[in-house]
């Protein structure tokens, strides 16, 4: 159920780019997992607490996604959708495998001195860094709530992403929208790699089922809001633990159950749990 | 040649220069045959090449029936491997339990397929633009973990992680017989391209491709036709599936549902050219010469000063990455526009193509 938390984080950038570029991009997984390494790095070599990280994690994607964007994606833009994909999933490949040239395919874990302590509650342990994580991604993406809502940056994004021409007519630069929106997926994606880095062991093909998880979730909750999204991650969170409990499964229908409700989700209420039609 | 257009000049040297490649590659296994090795011919082909070949096909295969789907019909399946595999697991399933002869089992990978196929499109195809290109990913990742995983009476059912192994088919020249049984495949895959685009089907998909309500409307029973595209390049991708399991004879999830296949299939469509007769065959033998190249399987291999041989493979996935987004971002139309004549490959159609689709 915690780990709900840490899908929502995965999901809010992946939906933020989604709804307002209109690109799935598969190379979601890649940004988490950049970040991931990132945090690793700087614990690793120089001892920085992996909380403290998570900022300097979200300041280079969130530069690296604007300079992508504004580089590659933003030339393909209006094409159809399969260039799109096949374009994200090249991007997708690079990342991974600059990744495995730099660091190797071995596993890397963020393991601090607090790493596993945990509250108790009636014979149950939740580690801190679990509660935290679930704090830090609900917090995050509270942020970026309002961020969309209050800010000028916010506003010009919701309008590009509603109507593309006639947010140009009033003056939007679409270059700069698209590629500040990217970023900030990328930034958002970067966080939850860092939190990522402390729970589990990281290498550089983790990512790839995040990507789908991603997707996953953004459909459960519907597309275009950001809190429809939390709530899509927390529910597959559910959904997932509850797949994990069926007795003699395992952990291994974990993709197969998560795709068969995504399957059911589409085909029933193709606008999500909480989306509205548009 | 004078007075002729350069574009067509072009156009003939390459349809030369392909028929030249295809002769070659259709007569040279014969030299592996006893007789004339005994006859002292120049040795052509070994197990290297009969590898490369039948894999090529295989991919001719695969990417042509993504064709007749996502090509013709426009929707992106991003989850065709599922019938690779499904068409895979059918033959082995048939040969390891129920001991069938392998050339009776065949014909039920693809009749598999295509009934997982209309099973799956009635709901899947419903869906538009990305939501039906992940839900067919989906589909794709869940099969396999299914196929995987399911157990019966605490054994598990499919052959389990352990996969399963076929017996050698006894057949003289294995290699042969199995290069000929993919290239036979290819070609029929070529050969219903090319029936359907000139059948009332094919119109009424392409109809769909380019207006899904006006096609509707003018009497196209949309939701047939698609299922019935989808099915096809099901039946399609299942005996390419069918005859891997038997020619590799050892299918486990690995090497029957990789994800990477879906997206290479549909980079070969692509760079070839979607929609087209010979597209996707011309991709499919490109490319994946260029992924056997860079992966170091070829006789010839690149050497890169301060790289080192085992990092080859990741170099080998970051160039096929970098290709991928310039032909996505330069090339939109496919490599083969330029040697169809239609257009000249310039840095003003590179321009073109590039101030169409970007903001």
């Amino acid at each position: 159920m915690l780990a709900g938390g840490i899908y929502a984080a995965v999901g809010v950038g992946f939906g933020l780019v989604w709804g307002v570029l209109n690109i799935v991009n598969l190379a979601h997984g890649a940004l988490v997992i950049i970040g991931a390494y990132l945090t690793w790095q700087m614990f690793a070599a120089w001892g920085v607490d992996p909380f403290l990280t998570l900022p300097i994690d979200a300041i280079a994607l969130f530069v690296l996604g604007y300079a992508v964007q504004r580089g590659v994606i933003n030339r393909i833009i209006r094409a159809p959708l399969l260039f799109t994909f096949l374009l994200t999933f090249g991007l997708n490949l690079i990342a991974v495998n600059v990744l495995l040239l730099i660091f190797k395919s071995d596993f890397r874990s963020v393991t601090t001195a607090y790493s596993g302590a945990g509250l108790e509650l009636g014979g149950l342990v939740i580690p801190y860094i679990r509660l935290a994580a679930l704090a830090i991604a609900l917090v995050m993406a509270a942020l970026l709530a309002i961020l969309l809502s209050r800010t000028r940056v916010g506003l010009a994004i919701q309008a590009v992403g509603s109507d593309r021409d006639a947010a140009q007519l009033v003056g939007i630069d679409l270059r700069h929208a698209y590629a500040v929106t990217f970023g900030l997926g990328a930034a958002v994606a970067g966080v939850a790699g860092g939190m990522i880095a402390m729970i589990q062991a990281i290498t550089p093909t983790a990512g790839e089922p995040y990507t789908l998880q991603a997707f996953v979730v953004v459909i459960l909750g519907g597309l275009g809001r950001v809190s429809a999204t939390v709530v899509g991650g927390l529910v597959f969170g559910l959904v997932e633990a509850f797949g994990q409990s069926i007795p003699g499964s395992g952990s291994v229908f974990a993709n197969a159950i998560a795709f068969g409700v995504m399957v059911l989700i589409l085909v029933t209420r193709p606008q999500g749990l909480m989306g509205r039609l548009r | 040649m004078i007075g002729m257009p350069a574009s067509r000049i072009w156009n003939r040297v390459f349809t030369a220069l392909a028929m030249a490649v295809l002769a070659y590659a259709v007569l040279a296994p014969l030299s592996s045959l006893d007789a004339l090795q005994s006859l002292g011919m120049p040795l052509l082909t070994d197990k290297l090449w009969f590898r490369l070949a039948t894999i090529t096909a295989m991919f001719v295969v695969m990417a042509s029936a993504w064709n007749i789907i996502g090509g013709l019909t426009g929707y992106a399946a991003f989850g065709n491997v599922a019938f690779f595999g499904i068409g895979a697991y059918t033959v082995g399933m048939l040969i390891t339990k129920a001991r069938w002869p392998f050339l009776l089992a065949l014909p039920l990978a693809p009749a598999a397929a295509a009934v997982f196929a209309v099973l799956i499109g009635l709901p899947l195809l419903r869906l538009r633009g990305h939501y039906f290109a992940v839900a067919s990913l989906g589909v794709g990742v869940a099969v396999g973990e299914l196929v995987q995983n399911v157990d019966f009476r605490g054994e598990p059912l499919f052959g389990g992680a352990s996969g399963l192994f076929l017996p050698i088919l006894a057949v003289p020249n294995r290699d042969l017989y199995f290069f000929y049984l993919m290239l036979a495949a290819a070609a029929v895959s070529i050969g219903v391209t090319w029936a359907v685009l000139r059948s009332r089907f094919g119109y009424g998909l392409i109809a769909i491709r380019e207006n899904e309500e006006a096609a509707a409307v003018i009497g196209v029973n949309t939701t047939a036709y698609k299922v019935a595209a989808f099915a096809l390049a099901a039946t399609l991708t299942g005996l390419a599936g069918g005859v891997f399991a038997q020619w590799n004879v050892f299918v486990d999830q690995e090497n029957s549902f990789p994800i990477g296949y879906n997206v290479e299939m549909i980079l070969m469509a692509l760079l070839g050219g979607t929609g087209t007769v010979f597209g996707p065959a011309a991709g499919a033998v490109v490319l994946q010469l260029l992924i056997q190249f860079l992966s170091g399987s070829l006789p010839i291999t690149l050497q890169i000063p301060f790289v080192p041989d085992d990092a080859m493979p990741v170099l080998a996935q970051v160039v096929l990455g970098v290709l991928l987004m310039l032909v996505v971002v330069f090339a939109p139309r496919g490599v083969i526009d330029f040697f169809g004549g239609r257009s000249t490959l310039s840095i003003a159609y590179l321009r073109r193509s590039l101030r169409e689709t970007s903001v």
